[in-house]
């Protein structure tokens, strides 16, 4: 028997957004779907992308981490080498941490000159994250966007610091992340925001805060689900590409902790602990994911077939 | 479609006799409308009316029960797409495989990892939910035996994986636990006769939508009354597809043929079964056989179940109160936050990550965020002196000394007026509590000399 299947169709389009890659590399276009994730209706023209980051901070790794790139912690240039040459990264997000008064506190000149060394070391698409210190990442993305030899997207625009990066990154001909704290009015917000200043929409993709496993993924989930649901229904400044950046899923207990016997083991835990994080991104809708755990970037990107 | 009031008043006797126990026939129209009534109570309604709103009251996707008592498992009874338009009501029930056919020894030991995958995670006892049984043996006595001692070792209601004879003699040694008879797609007609003299239970597999339209009508052909659905994929793309169209058939067709909840045996040879079940979870799977039984698989999916099945109106609270992190002395310092457990997550996940051993204050303000529980007045001056007061903080330290969220920076000259303590602003976010906590001066936690 042939069964007449629901389709949802919308009317809107997820805007396309492409991050550029360096000479020889490949860039990532994402977007330009007009169908929810998990169903064969609609058109989508570009699958989801997995990217790595890159920490060039101070940090103790989790076990899983350890065992993975622990031998590259310290050297982010390699690092950055290897998550595009050898484990498949699509796209790398680099983050300045090491300029973080309480990892590091390296000057913004050093942080803008790893950025250029990052950028001239592999061709694929990049995208810079600061250092989370307000002050500073206030002088440290103007550095970036100066040093950076190619486009690259900037992390992260919000309210506070919009007028800043939005300059910075208009000046240079990069692009913005705009962030907003797991919250669908703050996340249109920021694009208004964005909007008002004259930014191309084109240069835009949306990050909505994406809490670990067990800490707020079901939040994030469901924020992402509605993003998307609205941009399909025709709201323009939420039909963007949204990036769930997986840094947090290994800030839980349950992903670092070998102490805890019955959990199973630590360095296994941990890797799926990021990858189902991942995983409930990708069915919310996400377009881009940032993972630590090299064998996560296929895992990842095999189920990224939605 | 649900119908709206006026739709459910059309088709009601228009009266007003009150028969139903509503002064109107239009107010019992909105109270059938709500949910809250349902057509059997006008006892004039017609034929027609009956079929039209009985069918329309019916939940979408049907429930079906597997187990019984404490254990039992409830699939279906779902009415949305996505958990922000109302919640997800039935977690998706975890099976966990156990062939019958292993040395006594090891099928033994295998019976007890699998009871021994339950956790306690934020207050929540999260654990699988069935032991799947697959017949490796062929043998009716054999699998009979294996059922009954799965039973016994776990307590957990069986998936019986098993050819006819077998399934048959599984069902009567654990009679009256109400097992899911999941029978081989080609030994349909036979299973389903089993489950409908019974009155237990069957999953019904074939190929893709359109074989299951054609095996769940001969199911119930066949008497087999309470049906999960298989659709039989192949990959995981399968899987998550053939699952979303089923419950968009339910949802948004009201497809009474096809509404069923799901089941998914991803065990050998199914290709990136974690993979799959990290999808399913969110993805409306209603049931998912696994051959894994390593805590590092299972703890994951059970927490991404928790996260997803949590209500999105009803936020998960922790225990207002003291809590103590790492080795606290009576000089530590004293930080307070709310009891929305993303909160407490957050803010004790941060000042473990200072090493700085401290106190956490949690408030009791209904599960809000430290702004939310602000903006409705639940976190106040006033409230926060009762707390410190009240919840014996002022006996386990010997200094006077608060850390407050600087979100609400405001409250701290009302907490001093109101108490002995002094408050020290915190930082707004939480990210910024370890590089805060471990700046902090000692002296600021010196015993407090009245």
């Amino acid at each position: 028997m042939t069964v007449a299947l629901p389709e949802q169709r919308f009317p809107g389009r997820i805007l396309p957004v492409t991050l550029p890659a360096g000479p020889g590399g490949s860039p990532v276009t994402v977007g330009g779907q007009n169908a929810l994730p998990c169903t064969p209706e609609g058109e989508r023209p570009n699958l989801p992308a997995v990217g790595m980051e890159v920490r060039t901070g101070a940090e103790e790794l989790p076990p899983s981490l350890r065992s993975a790139i622990g031998e590259l912690a310290a050297d982010p240039v390699s690092l950055a080498r290897r998550c595009v040459s050898e484990w498949g990264a699509r796209f790398l997000f680099l983050d300045l941490s090491l300029c973080h008064p309480d990892s590091g506190g390296r000057s913004v000149a050093d942080g803008a000159a790893l950025a250029r060394e990052v950028l001239d070391a592999v061709p694929a698409p990049v995208i810079v994250g600061g250092c989370g210190d307000e002050e500073v990442d206030a002088r440290l993305f103007p550095a970036v966007a100066e040093a950076a030899p190619r486009p690259v997207f900037l992390s992260y625009a919000e309210e506070k610091n919009y007028r800043l990066l939005a300059g910075a990154a208009l000046a240079y001909g990069h692009g913005l992340v705009s962030w907003s704290p797991i919250d669908i009015n703050m996340a249109k917000q920021i694009n208004l925001l964005l909007a008002d200043l004259g930014f191309p929409a084109d240069r835009v993709i949306m990050d909505p805060l994406t809490g670990g496993l067990g800490y707020g993924l079901e939040y994030t989930c469901s924020i992402v689900e509605r993003i998307r649901l609205s941009g399909l229904q025709g709201d323009a400044m939420l039909a963007r590409p949204v990036l769930c950046h997986l840094g947090d899923a290994w800030k839980a207990r349950e992903a670092s902790d070998a102490s805890e016997t019955s959990w199973g083991d630590a360095d296994r835990r941990g890797r799926r602990w990021e990858e189902t994080t991942g995983l409930a991104c990708l069915a919310a809708g996400a377009d881009l994911l940032v993972c630590r755990h090299p064998g996560n970037v296929a895992r990842l990107s095999g189920a990224a077939w939605r | 479609m649900a119908l709206t009031a006026l739709e459910i008043y059309k088709l009601l006797p228009k009266t007003n006799c009150k028969d139903c126990g509503f002064p109107t026939c239009l107010a019992f129209a909105m109270q059938m409308a709500a949910g809250k009534a349902t057509v059997e109570l006008c006892p004039h309604a017609s034929e027609e009316a009956k079929e039209t709103l009985g069918s329309a009251a019916a939940p979408p996707l049907p429930k079906v029960t597997i187990g019984t008592g404490r254990d039992e498992v409830i699939l279906g009874d779902e009415t949305v797409l996505f958990r922000h338009e109302k919640t997800f009501y039935h977690p998706t029930a975890i099976a966990v495989s156990v062939s019958d056919d292993l040395p006594p020894d090891a099928f033994g030991e295998r019976l007890r990892a699998i009871r021994a995958l339950s956790f306690e995670r934020v207050g929540q006892r999260i654990g699988v939910d069935l032991v799947a049984l697959r017949c490796g043996s062929g043998d009716p006595v054999a699998y009979a035996k294996a059922a009954a001692a799965a039973l016994e070792a776990t307590g957990l209601p069986l998936v019986l994986l098993a050819p006819p004879g077998p399934l048959a003699a599984a069902a009567d040694a654990v009679e009256g636990s109400r097992p899911l008879l999941a029978p081989p797609a080609a030994d349909l007609g036979a299973a389903a006769k089993m489950a409908a003299e019974r009155k237990l239970p069957l999953r019904v597999r074939a190929d893709g939508i359109g074989g299951l339209y054609d095996a769940l009508r001969a199911a119930r052909a066949a008497g087999a009354k309470e049906l999960v659905a298989d659709p039989a994929p192949g990959d995981s793309r399968g899987a998550v597809e053939g699952s979303v169209q089923i419950r968009r058939l339910a949802i948004l067709s009201r497809n009474r043929d096809l509404a069923c909840p799901t089941a998914f045996d991803l065990g050998e040879p199914f290709p990136e079964p974690f993979g799959t079940a990290a999808l399913l979870i969110p993805k409306y799977g209603s049931l998912l056989v696994l051959d894994t039984a390593d805590p590092a698989d299972i703890l994951p999916l059970l927490t991404l179940r928790q996260n997803v099945f949590t209500d999105p109106q009803r936020p998960i609270q922790v225990e207002p109160g003291v809590y103590a992190v790492g080795n606290v002395t009576s000089s530590s310092p004293v930080l307070i936050t709310t009891n929305f457990s993303l909160t407490y997550f957050t803010v004790r996940g941060d000042v473990e990550a200072s090493r700085v051993p401290a106190y956490l204050l949690i408030a009791d303000v209904d599960g809000m965020s430290v702004l939310t529980a602000w903006a409705a007045g639940k976190f106040t001056g006033e409230s926060i002196a009762k707390m410190l007061s009240g919840c014996g903080i002022g006996e386990k330290v010997g200094h006077r000394t608060l850390i407050l969220p600087g979100m609400v920076a405001r409250l701290s000259g009302r907490i001093e007026e109101l108490s002995s303590w002094r408050v020290l602003v915190g930082p707004q976010e939480s990210s910024a509590i370890p590089p805060y906590l471990r700046r902090l001066p000692p002296a600021a936690f010196l015993p407090a000399n009245a």
